[in-house]
């Protein structure tokens, strides 16, 4: 039962890395990245490509998979969603191009990567970071998943702090609410919307890493996967709130654990989207969301 | 004829991806961002293998009740995601599809699981599709001209205003599910009884990809985009053997490239042309008008004759 739960946040951290930066994308300068999910594998698998040839402590190799993940995702900014944003006629044409746009650069990192692993699952064992666990009592605890759980709680905690807190933070969720009054107050939304693209991307290859560590290994596809539980996670807490995303992460985790152990495992992507489905019908502003009010 | 027998299975392909990809088109054109289009082809296509494997009924009846099961579905989901638009009904239709993909997963003997339902041998042959097609395209030719096609617009482009102007929104969006089940489930029946087999993989997220890969090239205005994409992305990998080792990334980039360039497609490309030839036309037009009248309200009523032929016109 406590190994289930422990199992549970686990899994619930890397919900939480990977769907901060979705969350924070979205909620603030409106791009619901689809792209976000093969930025999450690719950076793992260039991380996985210089492992490859280089013994590296796990520490450094997390910090290339974030680099990477966060210039990434700022290319994909700068080549594709500001050219879009700029050309629309309007906001709301906008969104469904960038969404549009997004499914299609996905699909290039996904088809590279399955050529060059030839679609078989490809990890990071080769550091010089070992894995090891501890037992207490019955309960097993290996140091990944100290890791996830430590970086989860740190960067679900310190980002929800900063966003609260920091002038910028304000600045973010003052786009969020209204990007032009917000440019007349003299926000550089441009610079922003770079900035939070890269720290989207940067935790999008951390959790990339992360997950690929404790699994011992992922395939090219698991992107994808990852982006429909991630959008499930935000609706279910409700776009706009941190504290959301965390709650939201974490029901979805507990709950796919729940289905896992009770039943043959087959069902548990049915989860998530089951879940959205649910909460979309009966309160698509999510838990801690507030009302939208939009007629017609 | 030769030719034709040679590539009969990629005519095939492109007949079913035209109406695939009209399922996609037709809510995109009311305005409705759905992707519930794959979920009624693999509707269509899994019920009809059933009905016709395990109950063993004809090809017709099977795709007329898988059909007509498609549709209803349609109709339901249209009814639960009423008060969903843009980016959300968008992912959660791309969720209805994902979930049907985990159903006939672990549907055991009768979706056959991952393997899938292979040897349905159906009655039905291309002509039947290509007659099918036919009434289809003419039929939708008839909400792209006139009355139809300009509520249509004013549905997409303003449904405030289309309210207002008593255009019962609401309706006209039920109407999209409904045509989309429909042409989804019909597609799906065809595909089966003319490839025989059907699996999870084939109707997984690569098919939405495609469908809106042909949609977004071929452009959302009017079926011909449909027609023109289907015959670009079928045909593509076939005449340069190059595209087929990189279809994926080749179709991503194109995807992209006319995200980012051509929203309205090619399709939209030829409609804007026109639509600037003619309005360069009608201004030489009121220009000579007002210089030859001299007449105020003549003129005033002159120019307004020519204004609205071009709006009506588009």
């Amino acid at each position: 039962m406590i190994q289930d739960l422990l199992n549970a946040l686990t899994l619930g951290s890397i919900y939480l890395l990977f769907a901060l930066g979705m969350a924070l994308v979205w909620g603030t300068i409106g791009i619901l990245n689809f792209a976000h999910g093969s930025i999450f594998m690719f950076a793992t698998f260039i991380s996985y490509l210089i492992a490859e040839r280089i013994v590296l402590p796990l520490p450094v190799i997390l910090v290339i998979a974030a680099a990477v993940g966060a210039i990434l995702s700022v290319a994909v900014q700068v080549l594709a969603f500001q050219p879009i944003m700029r050309r629309a006629k309007n906001q709301h044409s906008a969104e469904l191009q960038i969404l549009i746009g997004g499914i299609g650069i996905a699909a290039v990192p996904i088809a590279i990567a399955q050529r060059a692993t030839l679609s078989n699952p490809f990890g990071l064992g080769n550091s010089s970071f070992q894995v090891q666990i501890y037992e207490i009592g019955d309960v097993r605890v290996s140091n990944i998943m100290i890791m996830i759980l430590f970086a989860g709680l740190v960067l679900g905690g310190g980002l929800a702090w900063w966003i609260k807190v920091s002038r910028q933070g304000l600045a973010l969720r003052a786009i969020g609410v209204n990007d032009e009054v917000a440019s007349i107050m003299g926000i550089n939304k441009q610079r922003l919307a770079l900035a939070t693209m890269a720290l989207g991307g940067a935790l999008a290859g951390l959790a990339g890493a992360l997950l690929t560590v404790y699994l011992s290994a992922i395939t090219p596809e698991s992107g994808d996967a990852l982006l429909i539980k991630a959008f499930a996670a935000i609706v279910l807490g409700g776009l706009g709130s941190i504290a959301g995303v965390i709650a939201g992460s974490l029901v979805l985790a507990l709950s796919e654990t729940l289905v896992l152990t009770h039943t043959s495992g087959t069902w548990v992507n049915a989860v998530s989207f089951g879940l959205i489905f649910l909460i979309l019908v009966v309160r698509p502003q999510g838990i801690f969301g507030r009302k939208n009010v939009v007629r017609t | 004829m030769n030719f034709f027998s040679t590539n009969i299975i990629l005519v095939e392909n492109t007949l079913i991806v035209i109406l695939l990809a009209l399922s996609i088109q037709i809510p995109l054109r009311l305005g409705v961002f759905s992707f519930a289009a794959i979920g009624y082809y693999a509707i269509g296509a899994y019920s009809s293998a059933i009905l016709m494997l395990e109950f063993g009924w004809g090809s017709w009846e099977a795709m007329f009740v898988a059909t007509v099961f498609a549709t209803v579905v349609a109709y339901l989901l249209g009814l639960v995601l009423a008060r969903l638009t843009g980016l959300y009904l968008g992912m959660a239709t791309i969720a209805f599809d994902l979930i049907l993909v985990v159903i006939v997963l672990n549907g055991g003997s009768l979706t056959g699981g991952p393997v899938g339902i292979f040897g349905v041998l159906g009655s039905i042959e291309l002509w039947h599709l290509a007659a099918a097609v036919i009434i289809v395209l003419a039929l939708l030719t008839l909400t792209e001209r006139g009355k139809l096609a300009r509520r249509f617009d004013a549905v997409r482009e303003d449904p405030q205003l289309a309210s207002s102007m008593g255009i019962d929104v609401v309706s006209y969006r039920r109407l999209s599910f409904l045509i989309s089940g429909a042409l989804g489930g019909l597609a799906g029946a065809f595909a089966i009884n003319l490839r025989t087999t059907i699996s999870p993989e084939s109707i997984g997220f690569g098919l939405v990809v495609l469908g809106l890969t042909v949609i977004i090239v071929g452009g959302q205005a009017s079926w011909v985009g449909a027609v023109i994409g289907a015959c670009i992305f079928v045909w593509l990998p076939k005449l340069l053997d190059f595209v087929g080792d990189w279809e994926e990334i080749i179709y991503g980039m194109v995807v992209v490239l006319a995200a980012i360039f051509i929203p309205g497609g090619i399709v939209g490309l030829f409609l804007e042309a026109k639509h600037r030839r003619q309005s360069k036309r009608n201004r030489s037009v009121v220009e000579q008008v007002s210089a030859l009248l001299a007449g105020e309200d003549e003129h005033e009523s002159r120019s307004a004759a020519v204004n609205e032929g071009a709006i009506s016109d588009r």
